[in-house]
C-alpha cells in the first residue's frame, strides 16, 4: 500500500495516545518511523474523540521596519505548535480518557499522540507528536451524552510524519 | 467507545412499558385492527433512532442514542383519553431507571422526557385522540 494519493475526508482521522501512566515518548527518529508509530495505532490506544481539531503550527512573525524602504519586512520566527482542544464522549471507565485526566492533573507527563488518517483503502498517513495534556473538563450537557474536553499541548520540535508505504 | 443499541429491544421494551402503565387498556404498535370495537387503546411508533457517529476508523466511536417514540391515545370519551394520557405522563415524564420488562427485555434509561403534542377528534373513526412524544436517553 502507498501513501494515500487523494484528498482525505476529515472524518477518517483517528487519534491514538500511548497507554500507561508514565509512557516513554518516541524520539524524533521514531516519531517519523512508520513501524514505531504504527505500534501505537491499536484499538486499545484509540481516544473516542468526536472530531480531530486543526493541528500543526501557529503563526509567529517579526515585523521589521527598514529605514527608507517603502515596505517593511515580515520574518517567520519561533512558531509554537498548535494546541488541540479535543472533545470526547465521556465514559468514566475508558482507560485512555482516564490517562488524559491523570496527565492533566499531573501536567508534566510527556506522551506520544498519533493522528492517523486513511483513504479507507488500507493507505494510512500518520502525524505523530509528543505532548502534554491540560484543561480536562467534563460537560454533562442535558441534550446529549456527557462530554469531556481536554487540551493537548504539543512539545516543540517533537513531531514526525510517516506512512505505510 | 460504545455499542450500537438493538432497535428490536427498543420495540419490546416500549410495548411492555406502555402496557404496564395503562393496563388493562390495550397497546399496539402502529395500528389497531379492532379500532371499531375497542373504546380505548394506545398505539406507538418509534423514530429518530440515532447514535451520533464520531471520527476515525473504529465503528464503535459513537455517542448515545436518544430515540423518540410517539404515543397515540384513542378513546371514545375525551375524559378517559385525558386520564390515560395523564397516567402515561405521571409514569414516564422524568423517569430514570429500568425501561421494559424487568424479567424480560429491558435496558436502563437515564431519562424519559414526554412532550404532549396535541389532542383532537377523528370524525372518520369517531374517536378522540391525543398525541405525545417520549424521548429516551439511553446510556451505552
Amino acid at each position: 500500500m502507498a501513501l494515500p494519493n487523494r484528498v482525505l475526508p476529515g472524518f477518517s482521522a483517528t487519534l491514538f495516545a500511548q497507554s500507561g501512566a508514565e509512557p516513554t515518548p518516541l524520539d524524533n527518529t521514531e516519531l517519523a518511523t512508520w513501524a514505531d508509530v504504527n505500534a501505537i495505532c491499536i484499538e486499545g490506544n484509540a481516544l473516542p474523540v468526536e472530531a480531530i481539531p486543526a493541528y500543526g503550527q501557529d503563526d509567529a512573525v517579526a515585523n521589521f521596519n527598514v529605514a527608507g524602504a517603502r515596505q517593511s519586512d515580515k520574518i517567520p520566527t519561533q512558531a509554537a505548535p498548535t494546541s488541540m482542544t479535543i472533545t470526547a464522549a465521556w465514559n468514566p471507565a475508558d482507560t485512555q480518557l482516564i490517562a488524559m485526566r491523570n496527565d492533566a492533573y499531573n501536567g508534566t507527563i510527556d506522551r506520544t499522540f498519533v493522528i492517523l488518517s486513511t483513504d479507507g483503502q488500507g493507505n494510512f498517513i500518520a502525524y505523530a507528536f509528543n505532548g502534554r495534556v491540560g484543561e480536562f473538563k467534563v460537560d454533562p450537557n442535558p441534550t446529549a451524552e456527557t462530554k469531556c474536553t481536554f487540551t493537548v499541548h504539543p512539545r516543540g520540535n517533537q513531531y514526525g510524519w510517516s506512512n505505510n508505504t | 467507545m460504545t455499542t450500537q443499541m438493538n432497535v428490536n429491544d427498543y420495540a419490546k421494551a416500549i410495548q411492555w412499558q406502555l402496557s404496564d402503565i395503562i393496563s388493562p387498556v390495550p397497546v399496539y404498535a402502529n395500528f389497531n385492527r379492532n379500532f371499531a370495537t375497542q373504546t380505548e387503546f394506545v398505539t406507538w411508533q418509534l423514530r429518530n433512532v440515532h447514535q451520533e457517529v464520531y471520527t476515525g476508523i473504529y465503528q464503535s466511536n459513537k455517542g448515545i442514542d436518544r430515540p423518540i417514540f410517539q404515543m397515540s391515545v384513542f378513546s371514545s370519551s375525551m375524559e378517559k383519553g385525558f386520564q390515560i394520557a395523564n397516567d402515561i405522563l405521571q409514569a414516564l415524564h422524568g423517569y430514570s431507571g429500568i425501561f421494559g420488562n424487568p424479567s424480560g427485555v429491558n435496558f436502563p434509561i437515564s431519562k424519559a422526557d414526554v412532550v404532549w403534542l396535541y389532542n383532537g377528534y377523528d370524525n372518520e373513526i369517531n374517536l378522540f385522540n391525543i398525541f405525545m412524544d417520549c424521548t429516551l436517553d439511553i446510556p451505552t
